[in-house]
C-alpha cells in the first residue's frame, strides 16, 4: 500500500516537468531543500532541533564551488566531496555540539551557522562575499552536456537519490542505532545505563544530518549555478525547521511531502501578490493549527487505524 | 479551455487511481485528494504556459518581466524603480503601447532571494509572450540571472546591475546593461572631488558591508591613489547594511579626522546616516561624498556643498533633462502620482524601458514591419544608441552600456523646498571606461594624474 502510494507520487514528480518545465527547477530545490529537512528531522527525533542546518547546506554548495575552481569538473565527484565536506564540518561541530540539549543546542547551532554565514559574507576575496561564486556545469561521466540537459539530469538524479537516500535513511531510523535517538529523546539516562553511549548514538546522528544537508546544498548549488551566503543565513535554517514540521517526522516521506508543499506555495503565491509572505505565512499557521503531525501525519494515522 | 478540461481530466484520472487503491472517503483522505488536485492544477498551468505563440504574428499583449525589491529594506531602492515602471508603462498603453502592441508587467521581488527569482524567471521566460525581461536591481540576482538568460535565450536587460563583473567576459549575447556601471561611477567621485579639492591628504571610506560597498570602495580607492598618489586612506568602515544605527561608526570618522568621508549607502542606510551624522559635526568638519546622495536629496536635510550624483546621468533637473519634454512631464506625472519628484532609480527604470521599445522599434525596421522574436530583440540591442529621458545610452559590442556620469554639490534653491544639485560636471560615458575586455582595475592602475586635464571641470555642465 505505502510503495503503491510512493511510487504514485514518485511518478507524479517525475512526469510533472515533462509538461511544465519551469517546474522542473522548482522541483528540484524542492527536493533539495527536502534532503536538507530530512536532516533536521534526523535530529528533532532525539528531539534536538537545529536551527544552524543551512550552515551545512552552504557549506556543501560552496565546497562545489571551490573544487569547481580548483578544477574538479565531474558531477560524481563534485557530489561526493561536497557531501563529505559537509559531513566532516558536521563532525568538527558535531564535537561540541552534541553535548547540549534543548534551547542551548538550537542556540548554538544558530551561533556557529551565523559565524560561518558571516566569513563567507566577509571574506570578499576568497568567497565572492555578497555576490557569491558560480557554480559551472559540471561533466556527467565524462560527457559535457548543454544546459538544459544538465537540469534534466539533475533533477532525475534528485529523485533517484531521493528514493535511494530516503530508504537508507529509513533504515537507518529502524535499526538500533535510529531507535535510540527517540531514546535520548525520552530518558537519555537510562539508555546511558543500558550501556549505550549517547554520545556516540548523537554523533553518528548529528555527521549523517548533516551529510544529508550537504547532499541537499550540492544539488542546489547546480540547480542554482551560484552561491551566495544567503544559503546558510539564519532564515534558510529556519526554512529548513519549518519544512521538517510541516512535513512531519513521523517518517522519512515527511521532509520531502513538506518541501514539496512550501516550494509550490511559494511559487504560487509570488505570481498572485507582491504580499507573498502573507500567503505562505497564513498557510503555514492553518497547516500547523489542523495537522500538528505534519503532512506526514495524514498517511501514518490511516496506517495506524488500519491495524 | 484548456486549461479546464485538463486539470478535470488529470483530476479524475488521480481520483480513479485513489479509489482503485481503495482509499476511503475519511478526512484525512480529503486533504490528500486536495493535494492531488493542487497538483493537477500546477501540471494544467504549466501545459498552458507552455503552449507556443505564434513569433511573427503581432501578439495580443507584450509582457516584460521586471525584476525589483517590492519588499524589506531594499524596497527603498526598488520601489522607486517598481513606480517609474508603472507610469512609464502606463504611458506607453495610452500611447497604444509598444509599435502598437499593449504592454503587460509582471513584477518579480527580488526579495525571495536567488533561488525564488530565478525559479520565477523561468517560469516567466517559459512563456512565448514575455518576450524581455528587465533584471535586475541588486548585483547578486543579475549574476545569478546572467547564466539562465544566455541558455534560455531571453534579452535580458539590466536596469541597475551596478556590478562591474557582470558583462566582463565580453561573450554576453542576450544580457544587457544600457547602464552605468561601478567602474565609471566610482571614478567620477575620485576625479570630482580631486577637482574641487585638489589638496586632499587623508580620505575615510565608510560603505555597506556587501559587494557594492566593497566594489565601490576598491575602484576609488584605486582611482584616487593613480590621480593622486599620496592620497592616504585613514579609515575603511563597513556596517552591516540595515543598520539602524551609525553612532560608534562616526565617533571612528570624527576621530580619524580625515579631509574627506566617503560613502555609498543607500535607501534607510543613507537616511539614518545623514540624521545621526549632521548633528555630530561630520558634515562640516570633512568633505563629504555621498555617491546615491540623490536619492535621499527630497527626504532629509543636506547641508549645502556635499558632493552627490546619481551613478549615470538620471537627474530629473539636469539642464539635458529640463529641455526635454517628455522629462519635465514624466517628472510632474510621477510627483503627482508618488508625491515625490522620481530619484535616479527611477529614471533608470525608465530608460530601460525607453531602450526596450526602442529595441523593438529597430527590430521591427529591420525585418519589414514583422513582429520580431527574441533573438532579433537582441540583435536590435546589439551596438544600438538611443536617446534616454536624460541623454543617450550607447551599447558597446560587449553590451554594456555607455552612459554620462553625473556629479555635483548640494545648493539650495529658491525654486525647491529640498537642496539640488549645482556646480555640476557631466563626463562623458566612454572616457571613464576602460576597453572591453581589458580589467578595469588594471586599467584603473594605469590612469595618470593628467587624465583629468582633457575632462570638463566642475560647474561646466550648465
Amino acid at each position: 500500500m505505502r510503495t503503491i502510494v510512493t511510487a504514485v507520487a514518485v511518478l507524479i514528480l517525475a512526469v510533472l516537468p515533462v509538461a511544465a518545465p519551469w517546474l522542473q527547477f522548482v522541483l528540484t530545490l524542492a527536493i533539495a531543500k527536502g534532503f536538507a529537512a530530512l536532516g533536521v528531522a534526523v535530529l528533532l527525533r532525539a528531539g534536538l532541533i537545529s536551527i544552524g542546518h543551512a550552515m551545512f547546506f552552504a557549506a556543501s554548495a560552496y565546497g562545489v564551488a571551490f573544487l569547481a575552481r580548483a578544477g574538479v569538473n565531474d558531477l560524481g565527484l563534485l557530489l561526493i566531496f561536497s557531501v563529505l565536506t559537509a559531513a566532516l564540518v558536521g563532525a568538527i561541530a558535531g564535537l561540541f555540539l552534541i553535548r547540549y540539549r534543548a534551547i542551548f543546542f538550537a542556540m548554538l547551532n544558530l551561533a556557529v551557522s551565523m559565524v560561518f554565514y558571516a566569513l563567507c559574507a566577509k571574506l570578499y576575496g576568497v568567497t565572492g562575499g555578497t555576490d557569491g561564486m558560480p557554480v559551472p556545469i559540471p561533466a556527467v561521466f565524462g560527457i559535457m552536456l548543454g544546459e538544459p540537459l544538465f537540469k534534466t539530469v539533475l533533477f532525475y538524479l534528485s529523485l533517484v537519490l531521493m528514493l535511494l537516500v530516503g530508504l537508507a535513511v529509513q533504515r537507518y531510523l529502524n535499526s538500533p542505532l535510529g531507535h535510540a535517538l527517540s531514546a535520548v529523546h525520552s530518558n537519555e539516562i537510562r539508555l546511558e545505563y543500558l550501556g549505550i553511549p549517547v554520545w556516540a548514538v548523537l554523533l553518528i546522528a548529528y555527521v549523517v544530518s548533516a551529510a544529508l544537508a550537504g547532499l541537499g546544498g550540492a544539488i542546489a548549488g547546480f540547480a542554482i549555478g551560484r552561491v551566495v551566503p544567503d544559503f546558510a543565513f539564519w532564515t534558510a535554517s529556519g526554512h529548513l525547521v519549518l519544512i521538517a514540521v510541516l512535513g512531519g517526522i513521523g517518517g522519512v516521506p515527511g521532509a520531502f511531502i513538506g518541501a514539496l508543499f512550501l516550494e509550490l506555495l511559494h511559487s504560487a503565491a509570488v505570481t498572485v501578490t507582491d504580499a507573498w509572505n502573507l500567503i505562505v505565512g497564513l498557510t503555514l499557521i492553518v497547516v500547523i493549527m489542523f495537522l500538528p503531525q505534519g503532512f506526514y501525519g495524514l498517511f501514518s494515522r490511516k496506517e495506524a487505524s488500519s491495524l | 479551455m484548456a486549461f479546464k478540461s485538463i486539470s478535470t481530466v488529470v483530476a479524475r484520472c488521480l481520483s480513479s487511481l485513489e479509489r482503485s487503491l481503495g482509499l476511503d472517503r475519511s478526512v484525512p483522505q480529503a486533504n490528500l485528494r486536495l493535494v492531488a488536485d493542487g497538483l493537477a492544477g500546477a501540471l494544467a498551468i504549466g501545459l498552458v504556459a507552455t503552449t507556443p505563440v505564434a513569433a511573427q504574428e503581432k501578439p495580443s499583449s507584450l509582457g516584460l518581466g521586471v525584476f525589483t525589491f517590492t519588499s524589506g529594506p531594499a524596497a527603498a531602492y526598488g520601489m522607486p524603480g517598481k513606480n517609474a515602471a508603472d507610469l512609464m508603462i502606463d504611458e506607453i498603453n495610452a500611447k497604444g503601447g509598444i509599435e502598437g502592441v499593449p504592454v503587460k508587467a509582471t513584477y518579480v521581488d527580488e526579495a525571495q532571494g536567488a533561488q525564488g527569482v530565478i525559479a520565477e524567471y523561468r517560469r516567466l521566460a517559459g512563456d512565448a509572450q514575455n518576450q524581455v525581461m528587465i533584471a535586475a536591481l541588486s548585483s547578486a540576482t543579475c549574476l545569478a540571472l546572467a547564466p539562465l538568460a544566455e541558455q534560455l535565450e531571453v534579452p535580458t536587460v539590466g536596469w541597475n546591475c551596478d556590478t562591474h563583473q557582470l558583462l566582463i567576459d565580453g561573450k554576453s549575447k542576450y544580457v544587457f546593461r544600457p547602464n552605468g556601471n561601478t567602474v565609471p561611477e566610482f571614478i567620477a567621485y575620485a576625479i570630482y572631488l580631486l577637482e574641487r579639492k585638489p589638496d586632499v591628504k587623508t580620505v575615510a571610506i565608510i560603505n555597506p558591508d556587501y559587494a557594492f560597498g566593497h566594489d565601490a570602495a576598491k575602484i576609488f580607492t584605486a582611482a584616487l591613489k593613480a590621480l593622486k598618489p599620496d592620497v592616504e586612506i585613514v579609515a575603511e568602515l563597513y556596517p552591516k547594511l540595515g543598520s539602524p544605527n551609525y553612532q560608534t561608526e562616526i565617533s571612528r570618522l570624527t576621530t580619524a579626522h580625515p579631509d574627506v568621508v566617503f560613502s555609498n549607502f543607500w535607501g534607510a542606510d543613507l537616511e539614518n546616516f545623514v540624521r545621526q551624522a549632521t548633528p555630530r559635526g561630520l558634515f562640516t568638519s570633512s568633505q563629504v561624498v555621498l555617491a546615491l546622495g540623490e536619492t535621499v536629496l527630497q527626504r532629509v536635510p543636506l547641508p549645502d556643498g556635499v558632493i552627490v550624483g546619481v551613478l549615470g546621468d538620471g537627474w530629473w533637473m539636469s539642464p539635458d533633462a529640463k529641455v526635454n519634454q517628455e522629462t519635465v512631464k514624466f517628472a510632474e506625472a510621477y510627483k503627482a502620482r508618488f508625491g515625490e519628484y522620481p530619484v535616479f532609480p527611477a529614471i533608470k527604470m525608465a530608460n530601460t524601458l525607453i531602450y526596450v521599445k526602442a529595441a523593438y522599434k529597430a527590430a521591427m525596421q529591420k525585418n519589414g514591419g514583422k513582429w520580431p522574436s527574441r533573438a532579433d530583440l537582441a540583435d536590435a540591442m546589439k551596438g544600438s544608441t538611443v536617446a534616454t529621458l536624460t541623454g543617450t545610452v550607447r551599447t558597446r559590442a560587449d553590451n554594456d552600456g555607455l552612459v554620462d556620469q553625473i556629479v555635483g554639490v548640494t545648493v539650495k534653491t529658491p525654486t525647491q523646498q529640498f537642496p539640488v544639485i549645482g556646480d555640476m560636471v557631466r563626463y562623458k560615458g566612454d572616457s571613464l571606461m576602460p576597453q572591453g575586455g581589458q580589467d578595469p582595475l588594471a586599467w584603473i592602475s594605469t590612469l595618470k594624474p593628467e587624465f583629468s586635464k582633457s575632462l570638463p571641470k566642475p560647474g561646466s555642465y550648465k
